[in-house]
């Protein structure tokens, strides 16, 4: 085991870790953000994307002790940490319903901010290929597109 | 028509967004109790042996390990009336559990298992069910001495015959077939098995308080894991309380099993909590799965199209065992029966043992299976006689009037034929209106006409009907009013992405004059909440919510008892809109918050009544609440390379009345991304030699993904709304009759573009390709 910082959310926080340990079990079971889902645990469905310094990664792929020094953004990070305001993205899943069981809720959002960010006007074709790498059992891939692309009118009008 | 309700028919936000997209939604993996321990089971890797012997002591002395069960230790109890015992000396499928344990760490409760060394003898085994059903095939179950189900104590089947066959017939097929001018028939070879794949693996906690136990289950069976567990663990249901709160979309799939059972024990043994969550690939081998049938269709008609006599042979194959005998096939039998309304027609089924995973209920239940090949051979038969496919299925399809009927009745008896509603009128439109935003006419060119031809790509068009019950079961629901004028309402049922906590806080809320926001949902803590069967069979708004709305009419009387004499009026003058109880006609109004304030046990509980009461004005027949839909599919067929891509898919449905129409959308994409896997991506590869599952994970085991599907204005839904008699204000399930057309639709599509049809179930390309050089022969 070894002592590490995280910044995880704009907080700092010291771990100890595991040489082998990955991201997604330190955040979820030692950190207690358990937003980060896990739905496959070998980097195939994306459900447990987190930001690194702003870009996606798999968590459940990803070492804990790689994160080090990195800004670490979850699901629990992207509201207004003052106002409480959900981010757009997070307020167009609510009001269209991008959302049914939820479990792929979170790592949709995470790639959907890093992609926006990316690409503020993006077309349909351009958001089913930047979100290609989550999966959705409960098929809701139409909606999630209508959301992604509705947020990205709400973004810009911000 | 949403404009007669206030909080009805509009896409309120879901009860569940909020906590969804901040990540606040706590699943079973999320939670964690003080000193909680972690389960883990040890699986056969065989698939037929007997344990000859079993030694935990090295697992026993492993530090942190607290607690090993195996055959030796366990009750002898049947869990769910299969035939397997909790833990038995014999296994019957690759992936069965032969010990279970807990440990501080699941990191210890896996090196633990690597250290109970048992000594299997093995045994015959046998895998494929064609082989199975032949006479003298080794038997999957030598000490059961039938390759075919046929029911067992614990499992009684009336209407099951000797032979192990089930039965449904309707007048005379001989005759029918007499009368025919055509005679189609066709075999469909193994519909896909399918795995459920809910996002989060199967996952119990278990902890005791003295002689009451608490079980966290993810289940869409509360019910069933509470009665299991007071049959299987001998204690009153009283003392056990099952809190499926949160449960995660399980596809029909989600029932513990034998796990919260053991887990249960577990936690018993070791006075502490133990929490047992399956690996991914635990829930692909351990668990169950979508059921596969092979069929086959013979039919009878005359040159205009009427069909004379229909007959329909289900094989269904089960694996070692199900938790859901029969019921399935019962289903199916219905499915064969009632989508087309048949002079004569006889159809039945049979269950075959092997010694692979078992089946259970995935969305669909039964009649994706059935429709996958009655409605191609639909289309053949549609061809034969030169009638165009969706002419031929508006003639055909269940209307009004037409017979139906529960598949209890199939099960148990007696055998009364009932109707479908009046709602069910719309199909003909539904399909109608179908061909209309799918362009059928400018596409379909005739039979084996490509809609177009480039280079090697062929395009074709197909439609399909599907149909699936909406049961109407015993269900019970309590709305208690608080101080404030806001309710709760509290209902065995569960929210596992469908949409339940909303629909049900839309129902009351509509029923009492609240705003939506006014009402939540208490569900399923089997201490708090009123019996119902849970959310299987798309019951969920028939049954469950129906008590809801019951319920909430009850408290709407008790506030109308309350403020009529404060009013100066009698109860039957009064109405509840806009959070008031008002005089009729009138500005005189008293809030629902005052009568509240003032009254402290408004409380309001229903049941549902029976379903032989809800009959036909007209008829004076008992009504059957059945869902319709239609699928049109347009594909690309590459004949060089056997890849099929969905170009457009039309998807229309009846829901009765839609409660929330977002969610309603989202239930069909749901039907129709999951049958597109079903026969184009998730293929399990089941090794022929030894019955073991060699893809269980999500690389090799392909679900759809967004770049699968059609863009969005390929990609149409739509619902019409006839209300129906029986759910609330009209509405009925709807959620599984999308994936029982989709798949069908595909398969006619693909006929359509190469003129060739493939009666295999999966539409892989190498099944493409065969199919592609059999082009030049035809």
């Amino acid at each position: 085991m070894e002592k590490i910082v995280l910044k995880v959310n704009g907080i700092n926080y010291e771990v100890s870790v595991s040489s082998t340990q990955t991201l997604a079990d330190v955040l979820r079971e030692e950190l207690g953000l358990t937003g980060t889902k896990i739905m496959c645990n070998e980097g195939e469905c994306g459900a447990c994307t987190v930001l690194l310094d702003g870009k996606p990664i798999l968590s459940c792929m990803t070492l804990a002790i790689e994160a080090e020094g990195k800004d670490i953004l979850t699901i629990e990070g992207l509201a207004d940490p003052l106002t409480g305001r959900l981010h757009p993205i997070q307020e167009a899943f609510v009001e269209l319903s991008g959302m049914q069981c939820g479990v792929c809720t979170p790592g949709m959002i995470l790639t959907a901010k890093a992609f926006l960010e990316q690409n503020p006007n993006p077309t349909e074709d351009d958001v089913r290929e930047a979100l290609s790498g989550n999966l959705c059992r409960c098929g809701n891939y139409r909606r999630i597109v209508e959301c992604v692309l509705e947020a990205s009118k709400k973004m810009e009008e911000e | 028509m949403a404009n007669e309700f206030s909080v009805l028919g509009k896409s309120h936000i879901r009860k569940d967004a909020i906590e969804k997209v901040k990540g606040e939604a706590k699943y079973i993996s999320d939670i964690k109790l003080p000193g909680m321990l972690y389960a883990k089971f040890l699986r056969s890797p065989y698939a037929h042996a007997r344990i000859l012997s079993i030694d935990t002591s090295k697992a026993e002395a492993l530090l942190g390990v607290k607690c090993v069960l195996t055959y030796k230790n366990v009750p002898k109890v049947h869990p769910l009336r299969k035939f397997e015992f909790l833990l038995d000396e014999t296994v019957h499928y690759p992936g069965q559990e032969v010990a279970a344990l807990a440990a501080i760490s699941p990191e210890i409760a896996e090196e633990a298992l690597d250290l109970i060394d048992v000594e299997y003898e093995v045994l015959p085994s046998i895998f494929d069910p064609d082989e199975a059903i032949k006479p003298g095939a080794t038997l999957a179950r030598p000490e059961y001495g039938s390759p075919l189900y046929r029911g067992t104590e614990l499992v009684q089947i009336p209407r099951l015959e000797k032979d192990g066959w089930l039965r449904l017939e309707v007048g005379d097929i001989e005759k029918g077939f007499s009368e025919a001018d055509e005679i189609i028939e066709a075999n469909f070879d193994w519909s896909p098995i399918q795995y459920n794949c809910s996002p989060q693996p199967r996952g119990v906690i278990c902890e005791w308080m003295g002689e009451k136990l608490i079980c966290y289950a993810d289940t869409q069976l509360p019910l069933f894991v509470w009665q299991d567990l007071s049959n299987c663990l001998g204690i009153p249901q009283s003392n056990i309380r099952v809190i499926a709160s949160y449960s995660v979309g399980g596809y029909g799939g989600k029932m513990p099993e034998k796990t919260a059972i053991l887990t249960a024990i577990l936690a018993k043994r070791t006075g502490r909590p133990v929490k047992a969550v399956f690996s991914r690939a635990e829930d692909f081998i351990g668990t169950h799965h979508r059921i596969s049938y092979k069929n086959f269709h013979k039919v009878g008609v005359k040159k205009d199209g009427t069909l004379v006599a229909g007959y329909h042979r289900i094989i269904g194959h089960w694996g070692n065992d199900t938790c859901v005998q029969f019921i399935c096939q019962a289903t199916g039998l219905l499915g064969c029966t009632m989508l087309y309304e048949w002079q004569n027609s006889k159809a039945e089924t049979c269950g075959v043992l092997t010694n692979i995973i078992g089946y259970g209920p995935m969305n669909g239940f039964g009649d994706p299976e059935v429709i996958y090949s009655l409605e191609r051979i639909m289309d053949m038969v549609a061809e034969k006689i030169g009638m165009d496919p969706v002419s031929f299925r508006i003639k055909n399809c269940m209307k009004y009037g037409d017979r139906a009927m529960e598949y209890e009745q199939v099960l148990y008896g007696p055998i009364r034929w009932g109707i479908v509603g009046d709602d069910l009128n719309s199909f003909p439109e539904l399909i109608k209106k179908c061909a209309e935003l799918a362009q059928w006419k400018e596409k379909w060119k005739g039979w084996r006409v490509p809609v177009s031809v480039n280079g090697s790509k062929r395009r074709g068009i197909g439609i399909a009907l599907g149909m699936h019950h909406t049961s109407f079961w015993p269900s019970s629901a309590i709305v208690k009013m608080n101080q404030d004028g806001t309710a709760n309402v509290l209902s065995m049922a569960i929210e596992m992405g469908q949409g339940y906590a909303t629909a049900i806080s839309q129902v009351v809320a509509e029923t009492l004059g609240l705003r939506y926001e006014d009402v939540n949902p208490v569900l399923s803590d089997t201490w708090a909440t009123p019996p119902s069967r849970g959310n299987v069979a798309s019951s969920g708004t028939s049954s469950p919510i129906n008590s809801a709305r019951l319920a909430a009419e009850d408290v709407r009387r008790r506030l109308f008892e309350l403020a009529a004499p404060r009013l100066n009026t009698t109860p039957d003058n009064l109405e509840a809109r806009d959070r008031h109880i008002w005089v009729k006609g009138s500005d005189r109004k008293i809030s629902i918050a005052s009568l509240c304030l003032a009254n402290w046990q408004i409380t309001g509980w229903a049941n549902n009544p029976p379903y032989e009461s809800i009959k036909d004005e007209r008829t004076g027949k008992v009504i059957h609440a059945y869902a319709a839909a239609v699928t049109i599919a347009e594909v690309e067929v590459d004949t060089e390379t056997g890849a099929l891509e969905l170009i457009r898919i039309t998807s229309g449905h009846d829901c009765g009345r839609a409660i929330n129409p977002i969610i309603v959308e989202n239930q069909i994409d749901l039907g129709v991304v999951m049958a597109n896997g079903w026969v184009r991506t998730e293929k399990y590869v089941i090794d022929e030699k030894t019955g073991v599952i060699l893809n269980p994970n999500l690389i090799d085991y392909k679900l759809i993904t967004f770049l699968d599907m059609p863009r969005s204005e390929d990609f149409q839904r739509f619902f019409l709304e006839r209300p129906c008699a029986w759910g609330p204000f009209g509405a009925k399930g709807m959620s599984e009759t999308a994936m029982t057309a989709a798949g069908p639709a595909i398969a006619n599509a693909i006929y359509n573009a190469i003129g060739v049809r493939i009666f295999d179930g999966f539409l892989s390309p190498d099944k493409i390709l065969s199919a592609v050089e059999r082009m030049a022969k035809v």
